[in-house]
């Protein structure tokens, strides 16, 4: 387990030894015992900073950014999860529904399934900041704001259109607005990009970069795709079968990847820089020196 | 500022943001059925949907007006005329103590249709209560309240609805409340499944990340989204109260004689089939056409809530 760039001291969030696991009496397929999905994780989150947590399909990241809010009750959560110095993993249901969008916010995949269709746009948007009590005037006014400063043009007139009235590139601005309407400092966003299409995807990273620039924003970036890792974070993490393998800044990863994981991700990208010869490297050279170990 | 005077203006209501859910909830509501009532009278509407249509439209003004617009006086006993066949002075026939069947049915339009609503109604009102606490409370509680509601689902409701009306005495009112304990576990747990399957979408998890508690959760995102389902149950179940109802008034548990509800005017007609078979058959014919024009506005609902079912047409 490799140490993390930074303990405790400066982090917004601190993330300790998690070990999340499913109890045996939860196991739907056969076999006896907790079903360890995401071991021994630390990780720190400095204000203002864009990390990037990469890894495969069942590697354990999602459920490591659902983990910090608490949002799967069935798993069993272990080790330390510490927010501004606050012990989360514990806290109550009052505690839990307080910090979720008002401080520490998501956002998903599919911005198409995110809203309600039966809302509008505004009510959706400004209902973070209703629940808090603030006034519906003044929450509203906020709402369109959040959306006009996510490009969305003619914010005033949308606040009374339906989600199906959007196109799904509008759509993760307004989940993107309504995630960050109540000022969170931390936004955990997972795979927000994969459903859409590339010349959105861009438009979308614009404006995450733009936001945790502007707003002093931290945000959890959650990605297969390294190469959007490059453009956008400052510090990487990866995790591989449930562990954090690697995490460094983001240029130091791209340049001297030192688990072999993270170097048959890396090696696997075709490059334009690169000698027409060479090979790419492929994850399963990896598997293979492991021995091909399946855990589980 | 929490106190709300009636008519408030929208202004005030911005202090209380629950108000305001239950009136977008009430909102959403009033648009999916405007929807609904464009596909009902819309262009494209299939002929059979627009002849159901047609017909609950015709019985429910019968109900409301029917009462008012009666050939003859539906309970003055006029024995000179008794058991008349139907002709131009009584259209349908008279009956044994020379009531005017045709008035009597008009009379009996309004007990016999808005009974049906109402318990229709209010075994939905009951059943998505019951299922919505079912869905916020705990697995373990929630298996109680759903096995609670198969042990109710497991007594025959027609045993059920004659054991509590023979308790609560023959009136209509014993009839609706036996209904209404007898038809809202159905609907509770048709609800609770979809209420579940509604609580693990995408934008009621977004909306519970964003620091929304659980009540809101349930009122203003899962139950807006849910209803679609509880429109055709309601829809299909008006025909089968409907035929229910008048089982129980013909079986005697309804209001008492000179009620000229269709059951118990297919009761009353009973000994005359042979020699008067107008006296019961009319009332049938008024249950049957009933029961058939609810049924298929049942099936016109769910083609529109559910496009997949949609008849090619």
């Amino acid at each position: 387990m490799k140490e993390p760039l930074v303990h405790g001291g400066g982090a917004l969030l601190s993330i300790a030894n998690l070990t999340v696991s499913l109890p045996e009496r939860q196991r739907t397929i056969t076999g006896s015992g907790d079903l360890t999905l995401v071991e021994g994780l630390s990780l720190d989150i400095r204000p203002g900073e864009r990390l990037a947590l990469v890894g495969e399909s069942g590697s354990g990241k999602s459920l490591t950014a659902r983990s910090i809010l608490q949002l799967d009750p069935a798993l069993k959560l272990e080790g330390s999860i510490t927010w501004k110095g606050c012990e989360l993993l514990g806290a109550s249901r009052r505690v839990l529904q307080k910090v979720r969008g008002a401080e520490i916010s998501m956002i998903f995949q599919d911005p198409m399934t995110a809203l309600n269709p039966v809302l509008t746009i505004g009510e959706q948007v400004a209902e973070p900041l209703l629940v808090r009590g603030v006034p519906r005037r003044k929450a509203y006014a906020r709402a369109v704001e959040m959306l006009d400063r996510l490009g969305v043009p003619k914010a005033k007139e949308r606040m009374r259109a339906y989600p199906g009235q959007f196109s799904g590139g509008m759509r993760q601005r307004v989940v993107m607005a309504a995630a960050l309407v109540a000022q969170p400092q931390l936004l955990i966003a997972d795979e927000p990009t994969t459903a859409l299409d590339v010349r959105v995807q861009e438009q979308v990273l614009d404006l995450l970069e733009e936001q945790s620039r502007e707003l002093n924003l931290a945000v959890l970036f959650i990605t297969h795709d390294l190469a959007i890792v490059a453009g956008l974070a400052q510090r990487v993490a990866v995790m591989f079968r449930g562990r954090l393998v690697e995490e460094k800044p983001v240029d130091e990863l791209f340049d001297h990847p030192d688990h072999p994981y993270t170097q048959g991700l890396i090696g696997s990208i075709p490059r334009i820089d690169l000698d027409p010869d060479t090979r790419l490297t492929t994850v399963e050279d990896y598997l293979v020196l492991q021995g091909g170990a399946h855990h589980e | 500022m929490k106190s709300e005077t009636a008519g408030a203006p929208s202004a005030k209501l911005a202090d209380a943001p629950s108000a305001i859910s239950a009136a977008v909830s009430a909102a959403s509501i009033g648009g999916a059925a405007a929807r609904l009532g464009r596909r009902l009278f819309g262009r494209r509407t299939a002929g059979v949907d627009r002849m159901a249509f047609g017909l609950v439209a015709l019985l429910t003004i019968a109900a409301v007006v029917g009462p008012f617009v009666t050939p003859y006086d539906p309970f003055a006993v006029e024995t000179s005329e008794a058991l008349r066949p139907p002709s131009a002075a009584h259209l349908l026939g008279t009956d044994d103590v020379g009531r005017d069947v045709l008035s009597r049915l008009l009379a009996g339009a309004g007990l016999t249709l808005l009974s049906a609503a109402a318990i229709v109604v209010l075994a939905a009102a009951v059943g998505i209560v019951v299922a919505s606490v079912a869905a916020l409370l705990p697995r373990r509680a929630d298996e109680a309240i759903m096995r609670a509601c198969d042990i109710f689902m497991s007594i025959p409701s027609l045993v059920l609805a004659l054991g509590l009306a023979a308790a609560l005495g023959p009136s209509m009112l014993s009839i609706i409340v036996a209904m209404v304990a007898a038809s809202w576990p159905s609907t509770a747990r048709l609800m609770r499944g979809i209420l579940r399957e509604t609580m693990s979408s995408s934008y009621v998890e977004s909306a519970r990340i964003l620091g929304m508690s659980r009540p809101r959760l349930m009122l203003r995102h899962v139950l807006p989204n849910s209803l679609d389902a509880i429109y055709v149950q309601a829809s299909m179940e008006i025909s089968g109260t409907i035929v229910m109802i008048s089982g129980l008034a013909f079986l005697g548990v309804g209001a008492p004689p000179p009620s000229p509800d269709w059951g118990s005017m297919i009761a009353e007609g009973q000994q005359y089939t042979t020699t008067a078979w107008w006296i019961s058959l009319f009332p049938g014919l008024a249950i049957s056409l009933g029961a058939i024009a609810f049924g298929l506005v049942g099936d016109a609902v769910r083609s529109f809530v559910d496009p997949s079912s949609r008849r090619s047409s």
